[in-house]
């Protein structure tokens, strides 16, 4: 039987998710939440299929002699992975709506980080042609947010308590980029 | 006539043709790029001949990256034409069937530009 999220009793299941993590709804009734400094989380939601997911991820900062863009390649792995995760459970790329939060510059005199986080992803967003329905970025504070990979509802509020400075990952854990000749 | 080694990139995703296409125009290589299986398929039609190198997606609309490799094994000319996987996927299920396919070598994402580079010239002499 088709699981109904309006029918449902009791809690939904609180899922963290963290710097360098992508997670997509199972279908039993979740809530997917992080607090974000300067990163970005980026809910997706495909209507139809009734499946969302989030990503969560800050990227690094251009290295010396590596001129100003930050490195954008991780933040583009994790975009795809997310799309990908949500494409198999159903979801289609077309169909996807996406909210971005964070992107907040919380140490004055520093790189506005949290700037070009957020200039990320509305340009991936806008290059693969990805609706983006809510922009709560930018600021000096850190949010909480919640998200319900359902419904596709989220609440994004402002937190007091101290975020620690995040350092970027440009890695997953398992090894990337390496050739395995067949 | 160039000597630039001439790749062929396959993926959906507009950003990551864009990052390919910065990586790979710097270090050197002549760089086409097609959306998916079936925008690869009929750019070769017409250009296969100058290809050295093709490094495809998986997971794409309209045609993916394993019938791709099938379909291009299928044709006599790109029989010995190195195709390399870039992915986000890494299951040895995945990699199995590449292989059965006729890929070359698989690539797991995020890629690391020196580090495809270095495949890529491997692959290609």
């Amino acid at each position: 039987m088709r699981y109904d999220p309006d029918l449902a009793i009791g809690e939904p299941a609180r899922i963290t998710v963290m710097q360098g993590q992508v997670y997509v709804g199972s279908g039993a009734p979740e809530i997917l939440t992080t607090v974000l400094g300067s990163c970005i989380a980026c809910c997706l939601f495909d209507p139809l299929a009734r499946v969302g997911g989030m990503n969560h991820f800050l990227l690094a900062e251009p290295t010396a002699g590596r001129g100003t863009v930050a490195d954008e390649n991780y933040g583009v792995y994790l975009m795809e992975l997310l799309i990908n995760q949500m494409m198999t459970r159903g979801g289609i790329k077309s169909r996807m709506k996406a909210h971005i939060y964070g992107g907040a510059n919380m140490h004055s005199g520093m790189t506005r980080i949290g700037d070009a986080n957020a200039r990320f992803a509305v340009k991936f967003l806008d290059q693969e042609r990805i609706p983006l329905a809510r922009d709560d970025t930018g600021g000096v504070l850190a949010r909480r947010v919640d998200f319900d990979p359902l419904k596709g509802r989220a609440r994004s509020r402002i937190v007091e308590e101290v975020v620690a400075m995040s350092r970027p990952i440009s890695r997953p854990q398992s090894s990337g980029g390496e050739l395995e000749l067949f | 006539m160039s000597e630039n080694i001439h790749v062929l990139t396959v993926d959906d995703s507009a950003s990551m043709r864009a990052l390919l296409r910065s990586a790979l125009t710097s270090r050197g290589y002549d760089v086409s790029q097609a959306e998916d299986g079936v925008a690869a398929l009929e750019w070769l039609a017409s250009n296969g001949d100058n290809i050295d190198v093709i490094v495809t997606d998986i997971n794409m609309p309209r045609m993916d990256g394993f019938d791709l490799i099938e379909a291009l094994r299928e044709q006599s000319r790109f029989r010995d034409c190195p195709i390399l996987v870039l992915s986000t996927e890494s299951s040895d299920e995945k990699k199995a069937r590449a292989r059965s396919a006729g890929a070359t070598g698989w690539i797991v994402k995020p890629f690391d530009a020196e580090k495809l580079d270095t495949a890529l010239r491997r692959v290609t002499h």
